[in-house]
Order: structure tokens, then sequence, then C-alpha cells
């Protein structure tokens, strides 16, 4: 067993997919931190401007940054979704001011956690889509599925191999996404941040941010914190994409029908949002990290542990299933 | 004791409603050379595909070495090294790359076999290089090297030869003829290269339309010629050779047409000179596994 995962490892790394994603991840990761960095230096000039040059630190630059959404919150003409996520940000603002909480100053523990943040609803899938979604179709679309599968080792074995390969490289992706976006964003802000308090587990009642059952804890516990999530999400993903890889003989349909999934649940969620179905798609469930941070929700009756529960069932009906359809498959290529 | 390395025995495979392999039956002894032989979608791969186990078959049975394929997959596998369809390699890494991965999903599967493998093929030179790079000749040599790493007792070639050239093809034929006298294995070639099958199998099955319609020995299919009696009553002769010899002919004005061993030419003519029948000329003509190929399929021509 231990061989045939190490060959499943040796044809991932031979494909050089990782080279790849990595390469996605530095342009990505580096463009984001210089935006970021950019803005802040704007951010800066313009308080200096407005203030005549006086010494700045982060509380009035929060302050400033809640005029600004006060004002917005103000205007008549916003849409309601959009006024009640500014709510949420001005009152969210508001506990870190009288808390103690720096939420403005980048760091390079904010940015990691705020790449994973924009990116385990589309980026980071589509990451581990690319790197899983040929793991089976393109033994298939190769024909080397008949040398893979004429060897006295029944099928399962295979499958489960390849499953186990995947884990191990879906793990180090996650691995690779933290170090990259702390190291590259550190180079920018040169801040980490780690031992910065921060609050989590906000609770929205009824659009109003509840703070009643919230926690203390350091920017490195929150770091590892999101990328456990990640790291499930990323299994999840790699699950679902398995199963599509085995159904699908060819690797570029299995690609192509994964993204038009992640898309496609995407547009599910903007415009049927009252549909009660959307709420058990995969994809939906997919930002974990929303509700740490009480960002404002789409759909209503959602929490963390509907989700991790949605989640895992898809994950497990498709490895059943891919199981049960790669040992009854005939090998017609 | 059975000594059959390979035994099909009524084998059946549907795809919807599709009757594509019509109860096969045969086997394959040690140290034979078995060929496959059937025009393009007769069957031929088909068939191969369920004996390694790739597809599953509707009803029948295959056991290799005694192990049934579908009970006892693993046991059955490790006896057999197969080339199906064509070559495919993993063509992102070296032909040696190849080989050990495979090599490793087989018990005791050492360095030095590999490279007695790959010597035996005589691909010392590129083993090296990716495979992506390789002509299809020589793809097919690594190929035939991938089905040998693990020592099998039974090994299975589908069009082995494509895309070699004729010193290509004369090296193949010579490792396999040595592979089934020296070690004893078992191989089953099929193809529709007639003239290659003549020179290496000592047996062939036919196949056409997913039904084997000859079971037999390269010998016996040479020996057997097609004989036309020139006789002065071919209806009678036609009733005497249908009842006392169980051969069919066919009557063409005076000629009797009909496939007959050679060997029993001699006592069919002496019991219908005995009976009385005047014969005014025998002819007998000896023919190639290409006739019999011809004729046999054209009896059984699709639709």
């Amino acid at each position: 067993m231990i061989s045939l995962v190490q060959n499943e490892i040796t044809k991932i790394l031979l494909k050089k997919k990782m080279i790849l994603i990595v390469l996605l991840l530095l342009i990505f990761i580096s463009l984001l931190a210089y935006g970021q960095k950019y803005s802040y230096d704007q951010n800066i000039q313009k308080f200096e401007a407005e203030s005549g040059g006086v010494e700045y630190d982060w509380r009035s630059l929060t302050a400033q940054r809640l005029d600004d959404l006060e004002e917005r919150s103000a205007n008549e003409f916003i849409p309601k979704e959009v006024r009640a996520s500014v709510d949420r940000e001005i009152q969210q603002l508001t506990y870190f001011i009288e808390n103690d909480i720096n939420p403005i100053t980048p760091t390079a523990s904010k940015f990691n956690v705020q790449f994973v943040e924009q990116g385990i609803l589309l980026f980071i899938p589509l990451l581990v889509v690319i790197l899983a979604a040929d793991l089976v179709s393109s033994e298939f679309s190769n024909k080397t599925i008949k040398i893979l599968l004429t060897r006295a080792v029944p099928r399962r074995k295979i499958l489960l191999s390849k499953f186990i390969a995947l884990i191990m490289m879906t793990t180090i992706l996650v691995f690779i996404i933290g170090v990259l976006s702390t190291l590259i964003s550190y180079l920018f802000f040169q801040q980490w941040g780690f031992s910065e308090p921060i609050v989590t587990g906000f609770n929205l009642v009824n659009g109003e941010l509840n703070a009643n059952s919230t926690i203390l804890i350091s920017r490195f516990q929150y770091t590892l914190l999101i990328y456990s999530l990640l790291w499930f999400v990323s299994i999840v993903v790699a699950s679902i994409t398995l199963l599509i890889s085995v159904v699908v003989d060819n690797s570029s349909s299995a690609i192509g029908i994964l993204m038009a999934s992640l898309i496609g649940g995407q547009f599910l969620q903007f415009f049927l949002s009252e549909w009660e179905l959307v709420k058990y798609f995969f994809v939906t469930n997919l930002d974990l990290t929303r509700y740490l941070t009480g960002s404002y929700q789409l759909i209503e009756g959602m929490s963390l542990n509907f989700s991790i529960l949605i989640l895992s069932a898809w994950a497990l009906l498709s490895l059943i299933i891919s199981f049960i359809v790669f040992n009854r498959k005939d090998v017609l290529v | 004791m059975d000594t059959s390395v390979l035994k099909v025995s009524n084998l059946t495979k549907k795809i919807k409603k599709n009757q594509i392999i019509k109860e096969v039956s045969f086997d394959i002894k040690e140290g034979e050379i078995l060929g496959f032989l059937g025009p393009n979608g007769s069957g031929k791969t088909t068939t191969l595909r369920m004996i390694v186990g790739l597809t599953k078959p509707t009803s029948g049975e295959i056991a290799i070495c005694g192990h049934s394929i579908e009970k006892d997959f693993v046991k059955a596998m490790s006896n057999v090294g197969c080339i199906i369809e064509g070559p495919d390699l993993y063509d992102y890494m070296s032909g040696y790359k190849n080989l050990e991965l495979l090599g490793s999903m087989s018990k005791n599967v050492t360095k030095k076999d590999i490279d007695e493998a790959v010597a035996l093929v005589g691909m010392q030179g590129r083993i090296h290089d990716k495979v992506a790079i390789y002509s299809m000749g020589m793809k097919q040599r690594v190929g035939l090297a991938q089905a040998l790493i693990h020592k099998p007792n039974l090994l299975i070639l589908d069009e082995p030869t494509n895309g070699l050239d004729p010193q290509g093809i004369h090296e193949f034929r010579e490792i396999v003829k040595k592979l089934a006298k020296e070690k004893g294995i078992a191989v089953l070639i099929s193809s529709h290269l007639i003239s290659e099958v003549q020179l290496m199998c000592d047996r062939v099955s036919i196949i056409n339309n997913g039904t084997i319609i000859r079971n037999a020995s390269i010998d016996e299919v040479l020996s057997t010629g097609e004989v036309v009696w020139t006789v002065d009553n071919p209806e009678k002769v036609q009733v005497v050779l249908k009842k006392r010899f169980e051969i069919a002919s066919t009557i063409n004005g005076n000629e009797l047409t009909a496939l007959v061993d050679v060997e029993k030419l001699l006592k069919i003519n002496r019991t219908l000179f005995d009976l009385g029948f005047e014969i005014k000329y025998v002819e007998n003509k000896k023919r190639t596994l290409e006739d019999l190929f011809l004729t046999l399929t054209d009896k059984h021509k699709i639709g």
C-alpha cells in the first residue's frame, strides 16, 4: 500500500502541477499584498492631508474609517444588503476600538487570514481541482489505466492509494498557501503581528452583531483555526473532484464540470438565496470563515456546524460513489 | 490436475442488447502459443479485456492457473503480463521509471528483473529517455518489458507488432518463441496478421462476430485442403461423404468441392472407388492459413 501511494505521489509530482499552482499563488499573493500596502499608504496620506501632518496611530485611522462607513450607511440609495454589511462592519469596528484591538494596520498574520477569506470560495478550490481533476481521468484519457488495472492489485486499493496521495498533496497545498501568504506579505508590510489579539465568534442575531459569545485569542491561534477550516474545505473539494474524475473519462471535461459547479454555485447563492434547497449545495457551504468573522450572510439559517455537516456528507457520499463506480467500471479505452 | 494456464469457458458479453461475445471457449497449456485471429470488430480485444479483468463478462468462466479472475483477481493476475491494444505508458516519465512504478505493484520485482526485461527487449540504450519522445516501436518494446517484469506464466499480447519494423517483428517473434520454449510461458497473441500467427503459433482460434468458428492446431489447419473431385454422379458422392465421413460438400456441375484433411483423402478415395464411383480427377488445393481465414470469415459475414 505504501508503495502504491508513493507511485501516485510520483505521478502527481512528475506532472508538474504543483509548480503551476505555486506560480499562480506567487502571482496572486504578491498582487494582493501590494494592493493592500498601496491602499494603506493612501489612507495614511489622506489622513495626514486632512489632519495637517499630525502623528497617526491605528485608533485615529480606525476612527476615520468609521466616519467613512457611517457616511455610506446614511446614504438612502444603497441597496439593503450593502447597508446590512456596512452596519455590521461599523458595529465590529466600534467593538474593536472599545476593546483595544487593532483591526487596520496590515500585518503578515492578518494578510494570510484575509487571503483565505477571499480565496476559500473559488480560488483555492480551483487550485485543488487543478491538482485532483485528472487523478483518475488522465489514466483513462492516456489509456494507462490498462497497465494500472492489470496488475495483481485490487481496484479498490488503487483508488484508495490515489485518494491518500491526494489528501497528502492537498495538505501540502494548504501549508504552501499559508507559508507563501505569510512570507510574501511580510516582505510588503514588515510586520508579523502574530501576538496581537483578535476577537472571534461573533453571532448575527436578526442582522445585529452579537458579541456575547466572542473569545479573545492571539492572531497566531486564529491563523491556525482558519487554516484548519481551509484544510477541511480543501479535502471536501478534493473528494468531490475525485468522484467527477472517476465518472468522467476525460480530464478536461472533469475540470470543466467542477469549475462550472463552483461558479454556478455562487450564482445560486446570490439569485436564489430564498430557495431552501440552495443551502444543501456544497458550494454554498464552502465559506466557513465567515462564521468566525460574523460577516453578513446571504442565506438565513446556516451555521458553522450546519455547513461542516453538509460538507462532510458531500465528501463521504462522493467517496462511496467513487469506490462503487471505479470497482464496477468496464475499461473500454 | 488440469494443466491449462488459461481456461476460458462459455464466455459471453452483452453491451446493452448487443451480444458481442457468444459462448467463447478455449484454453492454453504451458509453453503453448495460441494465435487469436479475427477481422476488425470480431470481438478479439473484448475477449482479451475480459480475460485480464478490465471488463466484466456477462456470463462464463475465466480461470488463470486455476484461479477465477472474478473471484480471485489478485492471485489470477499475479500470473499475467499483458499488452492490451497498444503499449500505453506514462509519457511524462522515462521508460525505466514506468517499469519501476509498475514493478512496485507486484511482489518481489527487483531491479535485476527490470534490467533483465530491458535487456531482453533490447532497450538498454534509450530506457532512461522520456516515453513522450519514443517511437511506436520503442513503446512496443517497453510495453513488452512491462508485461514481463513480474515473470508471468501467461502472456497476453494484443496486436503486439503494430508499429514495429520488419527487423523488430522478427526479433519480437524470436523473443516470444524463446519465452514459451525456455520458460514454459503460455502466450495468447491476437492479431489480424495471418503470416505472423502462422510463423509464431502452435494453435489458432479463429473468431468472427463474437463466436469461435475454428479451434485447431496450425498443422491441422495447414493440412486441411480444399479437394475437388470430378465424378460421374456428384449427388450420390455427396451423400456418401456426408454419411460416412461427415464432410459437407458443394456441387458445381460434375465437380464436388469439400474441405478435407489431407491424411483422410486416401481413405475417402478408396471408399468411393470400392463403391463403384468413377473418379475422373481429384485435385488437392493445399492451403495457407490465409485461405482458411478468408473462407471461414466470409461465410460469417456481418449482417
